[in-house]
């Protein structure tokens, strides 16, 4: 009798499930039969880089996946992609439902390498030498590396030179002092001096922009965290000062880069700091010619940065599909200069290679920055950097509103409990 | 202990009867017990386990979820705005669609087709709806600004006044208007309906008693009408309890957590530290049943339904 009722749900329950599950069939398929017959699908997620769909990094990657098929008939890669404001919380989800992708491109947090779900960078790659060694450190956990950079930028201060004419300034910003009366000018004119985005898209790169310029950062020279150091604390107090006095666009807290970055190509913002990707949409916009504008060192408290912020989005390779093999040759493939170059020409990113930096050093866009890339700082390699992180995006825009130094409190009390 | 044969038949016989419904009702309660009932066991259980931002259950967290939650600074500003939140939304709205109803239940030339346009904010995608607002906020070049600017509101295109999403209160303000905006539909169709079934009879005695149009409406149809509104409001609350496209689309609850609600908050914190999302999650469904019982409770439900 019991025995009736357990196979009538579990009957009933089935038809449930397969009724409920005809709408998001596909998908999953590839995960765990992908192996029989000798055929194996990659699944490989990474961020879109791209402006529009003219240049979709689903282009960029399904180039590279359908070369590859050609001479790999028995590897299928299946490509996807996610808007860069969406990556981290989408990759993540993925990872917390345990439906793990083989390779991902773009943001890396070593969380993943303490959990245990990557290959090491020497496990998937012929050659992980060839990988820049500036970058090393930040894809390491314990000594071995796991994040595997695929493109880097270092970062810039963009000034529209026509506003700066029209406003009687004739030189370069070089300290905070030059930018807030250069932002001043701009303002009076009616147009926007410093575009200043500390939306959630990426707070955290431009305060750590600003951080450097008065000797602070998220961690001291020893590796702890400082986040709530008294140089932050000077740092946001000296921004708050700057929105307060109208020079910045209305509420960064709620502003992203992408937007601002539009705008400035759109010839509305005076000062803004930009990595070489803001090119192509200066490009784009139509509004500015290429003498129009310039970017120089970014401007510190007393003098410009001597080292800038290099950022790098990384290529991780997980192991819960068992593809090591697969995803080593892939790799290979895709990591080859022309594609490096390919990519780096596409969105004006920088390589991550040593191979293809080196073709590319006399570059008249790439060179400059190229050559500051070994000096560049970057974000912490902690693993709780990922949930810091995700705090900084969140609430870091409220500083310049509220009271700078609880607001940054709060994040090294985050920073510290961990996860 | 052997059976007969005889008396195992008569069992099969009797208990295949006795179960012959569950045939019929099963599916739906495996439905149910699957994709509703599960999941809130699974919400529980995940509220009291300490879980890694990638998802490995590092162990029982017992309360500790929850007294981290308590202890967020901005939990009690995200749980006041989620109360007005609601209140103002669901208010605002019954008392437009109220309006509408009337409206759509006289005679006039184009009724057809302007029913048939009440539907469109119901059958476009919320999320659509709030990034159709969004872009049309824009401090610069929105539509709704520009009509401002030329209007003499807006003074100035880009500055902080254009900039609506930009402040908390304002922001609130107008993400309330969308949702009452995409609120309308539902609601006017549910209260139409009920002032079709209010028999023409009623108003003809009312009208033979005197009754000017204002008396009639607050003594005859809005209290044959009850039951409607009660339905409409019930599943109001719940639905803008749980709003969470409009917010994240228009504003990510932010500056900080300021126009965050309850479920956009949950979204936030669930990131690094899933077990303290979870206990939000438990929190925010206690408050839906709360609120359900409670209302159900005032208006005497079972009365005015059955």
């Amino acid at each position: 009798m019991k025995r009736s009722i357990i196979t009538a749900i579990a009957g009933a329950a089935a038809v449930a499930l397969a009724l409920s599950s005809c709408s998001s069939s596909g998908g999953d398929k590839g995960n765990n039969g992908g192996k029989s017959g000798g055929a194996v699908t990659l699944k490989l997620v990474a961020a879109d880089y791209g402006t529009g769909p003219a240049n979709a990094s689903q282009k960029y990657w399904q180039g590279i996946a359908d070369d590859f098929h050609k001479q790999n008939p028995t590897i299928t890669v299946k490509v996807t992609t996610i808007n860069w404001n969406d990556f981290d919380t989408q990759v993540q989800t993925l990872i917390q439902n345990h439906q793990y992708p083989d390779i991902t491109e773009g943001d890396y947090f070593s969380n993943y390498a303490q959990e245990g779900l990557l290959y090491s960078a020497s496990d998937v790659l012929s050659n992980p030498g060839n990988l820049l060694p500036v970058f090393a450190k930040q894809g390491s956990y314990n000594g071995t590396q796991y994040g595997m950079p695929f493109t880097t930028s270092s970062r810039t201060l963009f000034y529209n030179k026509k506003l700066f004419s029209a406003a009687g300034i004739t030189s370069a910003p070089q300290t905070w002092a030059d930018v807030q009366t250069d932002a001043a000018a701009i303002k009076a004119k009616g147009d926007i001096g410093f575009g200043l985005p500390l939306g959630s898209e990426e707070a955290q790169a431009e305060a750590l922009l600003w951080f450097l310029g008065n000797g602070g950062n998220y961690q001291d020279a020893s590796g702890k965290w400082a986040i709530d150091s008294a140089q932050n604390v000077e740092t946001m107090t000296f921004l708050k000062g700057l929105v307060s006095a109208g020079d910045t666009e209305p509420n960064p807290g709620t502003k992203n880069r992408t937007d601002l970055w539009k705008q400035f190509a759109a010839g509305k913002i005076g000062m803004i700091n930009g990595s070489p990707a803001l090119i192509p949409i200066i490009q784009a916009g139509g509004a500015l010619t290429d003498s129009d504008w310039t970017s120089v060192p970014i401007a510190g408290k007393t003098g410009p940065l001597s080292s800038t912020l290099g950022v790098c989005d990384n290529v991780a390779a997980f192991k819960a599909n068992k593809h090591q093999a697969e995803i080593k040759k892939f790799l290979d493939f895709a990591y080859q200069d022309k594609y490096q170059i390919q990519f780096d020409k596409e969105y004006d990113l920088l390589p991550a290679t040593t191979s293809a930096s080196n073709a590319l050093a006399s570059d008249p866009i790439f060179g400059p920055f190229l050559k500051a890339l070994p000096q560049a700082v970057q974000y912490p390699s902690d693993t709780s950097w990922a949930t810091v992180k995700t705090q900084i995006q969140h609430t870091l825009g409220t500083a310049v509103t509220g009271d700078p130094k609880s607001v940054l409190s709060a994040l090294q009390s985050t920073a510290k409990k961990g996860s | 202990m052997a059976l007969t044969a005889l008396t195992a038949q008569r069992l099969v016989r009797r208990t295949g009867h006795a179960f012959a419904p569950l045939l019929w009702i099963g599916p739906a309660v495996a439905l149910i017990g699957v994709v509703v009932l599960w999941p809130v066991v699974v919400m529980f259980h995940a509220s009291v386990q300490h879980i890694s931002p990638d998802g490995f259950v590092l162990g029982s967290a017992g309360g500790k979820n929850y007294s981290n939650l308590w202890h967020e600074p901005a939990l009690s500003g995200v749980i006041w705005r989620t109360v007005i939140w609601v209140v103002a939304v669901v208010f605002v709205t019954i008392l437009l669609s109220l309006a509408l109803a009337q409206l759509f239940n006289q005679r006039f030339p184009g009724r057809r087709v302007a029913r048939w346009a009440l539907i469109a904010p119901w059958a476009a995608s919320v999320m659509m709806t709030a990034l159709i607002f969004r872009w049309a906020l824009d401090a610069n070049n929105g539509v709704i600004n520009i009509f401002l600017h030329d209007l003499g509101i807006v003074h100035k295109l880009g500055s902080s006044q254009a900039d609506w999403l930009g402040r908390p209160t304002v922001a609130l303000v107008w993400m309330m208007i969308v949702a009452v905006f995409v609120s309308l539909p539902f609601t006017t169709y549910a209260l139409l309906a009920g002032l079709q079934t209010i028999p023409e009879e009623v108003y003809e005695a009312a009208r033979m008693d005197g009754a000017n149009r204002w008396r009639m409406y607050f003594s005859v149809t809005l209290p044959l009408l009850r039951p409607a509104v009660l339905v409409a409001t019930l599943i109001n609350v719940i639905n803008v309890f749980n709003s969470f496209p409009i917010i994240w689309e228009m504003t990510r609850g932010g500056p900080g957590y300021d126009t965050a609600n309850t479920t956009v908050f949950m979204f936030i914190i669930k990131q690094p530290y899933p077990g303290e999302g979870a206990a939000m999650s438990v929190i925010n469904f206690g408050l839906v049943i709360v609120v359900v019982v409670l209302f159900l409770r005032l208006t005497r439900w079972k009365e005015q339904v059955d």
